[in-house]
């Protein structure tokens, strides 16, 4: 496994050369900005509104951690539904057009220095974007008080979500020799893991698996959403950060295996 | 040094390599022949442990490539058929990270990148983007990437391709010199496959000759050639008598 910085580093140079990179940088930060200052004015405008009404209790109840910074933690990571596929279809797929897979695979590496460097530096790339991101409840800080505590474990549970989403996007980006395809098929990966729990909540509703609540909770147990949501809502709990680590693993296993065989079609 | 025991490749049905074996000792450099088709790219990628045969084995300096991978890698340079390059780094850039990858030590790696830009003609190019080079400057530095780490055993998939005749002399003595016993002691061993049957005659010593995945022809150029008959008219003898006795092309 000496070789993971290497391959790392040579796949972060190549993205940060590739207009992608920037593209997705400053799509994310752009996007950020409108989505942080919209959430922003609408605190704004609702605290104006109970003023004019003298609702003096329920303004007590308002506060900068569940108004502005947790629905702007949620949709951000809407977002990098969209993003990170767009970062990771390359890694493996290129490799094939580029015929560098004849030049990994009969080096002496192992699929482990190739997997893990390539997931390593797609994963610096998302902690990028979440740092980026973390300045803008930073400013917040400037203005009002908003929780830290709290305000950290959402921004701790959007970097697992990239995380998670890097390793699923190396999966898909390891099937295919095609970046469009291998960016579509990690798209409706991870969509349909993001909607795990409504679809539990459907089924659930319409009588299909209502009577089978066992499946309704795997599937609710399974889906992003459920776990990043108690992320954002200041639970930083065990469980669910093993639910995150199961899925990484889970998502490099399966790329380890799909780069081998390779080998053995 | 390189030896290829029973080797067998099949694709679903189509037998691509079909029981090939063979033995090359250390400093002989050996053209690989025959027809579109006949299974060299596949024996090849099988000698460097890209592909796994379906029967059969493959030995790199006494490495066997399926139960010491890493060893018998190690030992390799490999020129595939397509040039593995990436577009958008440097050539330096490009050859600094094969060395890494090859297990170079990080003190060895900047001088052995040095040597290769020399050797493959690649000085006037170093900064330059590989995905902005020609083709030619493309296949050198294939060509480089195989050799960096000074492997004992070179296998080479149509190296000349897309040189020009200037080029293709000077990559020929290249690998005749790399063949010969060199100052820095290190001799290599050398298969490379080629439709250019005069390159055959300018720096190997040894033709196999593999038609339709099977082993024609086995022998040193010198008694090939004896008896004034030219090594086109083997390769024509050779390749048309299977057309004939093969009962798949009967039926085809
Ligand atoms: N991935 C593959 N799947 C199925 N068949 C393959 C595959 N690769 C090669 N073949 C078949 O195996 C046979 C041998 O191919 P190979 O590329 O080894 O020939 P070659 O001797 O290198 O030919 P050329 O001189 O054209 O380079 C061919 O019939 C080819 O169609
Ligand atoms: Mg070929």
């Amino acid at each position: 496994m000496r070789h993971v910085p290497t391959i790392a580093s040579r796949e972060l140079r190549s993205l940060f050369v590739s207009p992608v990179a920037y593209a997705v940088l400053t799509l994310f930060v752009l996007l950020a900005g409108f989505f942080f200052l919209s959430s922003l004015l609408q605190f704004e405008e609702y605290i104006l509104r109970m003023q004019q009404f003298q609702y003096f209790d329920q303004m007590k109840e308002l506060n900068l951690n569940d108004h502005v910074i947790a629905p702007f933690i949620g949709v951000m990571s809407v977002v990098l539904l969209f993003m990170i596929p767009g970062i990771t279809m390359g890694l493996f797929a290129s490799e094939k057009a580029n015929h560098t897979d004849e030049l990994l695979l009969t080096s002496p590496l192992t699929i482990w220095d190739i997997v893990l460097g390539k997931y390593l530096a797609a994963a610096a790339f998302v902690t990028l974007l979440v740092a980026l991101l973390a300045l803008y409840p930073g400013i917040l800080l400037l203005y009002g008080d908003p929780e830290i505590e709290k305000t950290l474990a959402g921004l701790l549970g959007l970097w697992l979500v990239g995380l998670a989403y890097a390793g699923i996007g190396a999966f898909a980006s390891s099937l295919t020799r095609n970046q469009i395809i291998a960016f579509a098929f990690s798209f409706v990966l991870l969509l349909v893991l993001w909607m795990l729990s409504f679809l539990a909540d459907l089924g659930a509703a319409g009588g299909a698996i209502g009577s089978a609540t066992g499946i309704a909770d795997v599937l609710r147990w399974l889906s992003t959403a459920e776990h990043f949501e108690r992320f954002v809502k200041g639970l930083v709990d065990t469980a669910d950060l093993a639910y995150f680590g199961v899925l990484v693993a889970s998502a490099l296993v399966l790329t380890k295996f799909a780069v081998e065989s390779v080998r053995w079609r | 040094m390189i030896e290829a025991r029973g080797i067998s490749k099949r694709y679903g049905e189509h037998v691509a390599v079909d029981d090939v074996s063979f033995e090359v000792t250390r400093g002989e450099v050996v053209g690989f022949l025959g027809p579109n088709g006949a299974g060299k790219t596949t024996t090849m990628r099988i000698l460097t442990g890209f592909l796994p045969p379906t029967d059969g084995t493959a030995l790199i300096d006494g490495h066997d490539m399926l139960t010491d991978p890493l060893q018998a890698r190690r030992s390799v340079g490999y020129l595939p058929e397509m040039p593995p390059l990436y577009p958008e780094m440097d050539v330096e850039g490009y050859l600094r990270f094969v060395a890494a990858i090859k297990g170079l030590p990080r003190g060895a790696r900047k001088q052995a990148v040095e040597r290769t830009l020399a050797r493959c003609g690649l000085l006037d190019v170093r900064r330059r983007v590989i995905g902005s080079l020609s083709k030619g400057y493309r296949q050198r530095v294939g060509l480089g990437q195989a050799i960096i780490h000074e492997p004992p055993v070179l296998i080479l998939d149509e190296p000349t391709v897309g040189l020009d005749p200037v080029q293709i002399r000077e990559i020929r003595a290249l690998i005749a010199s790399l063949a010969a016993p060199g100052p820095d002691g290190i001799q290599h061993t050398v298969i490379l496959s080629t439709h250019i049957l005069s390159e055959v005659e300018a720096i190997c010593q040894r033709v196999i000759l593999i038609h339709r995945g099977r082993k024609r022809l086995d022998a040193p150029l010198a008694q090939i050639v004896q008896g004034g008959q030219g090594l086109e008219a083997v390769f024509a003898r050779e390749t048309a008598r299977d057309e004939a006795t093969a009962p798949e092309a009967a039926s085809a």
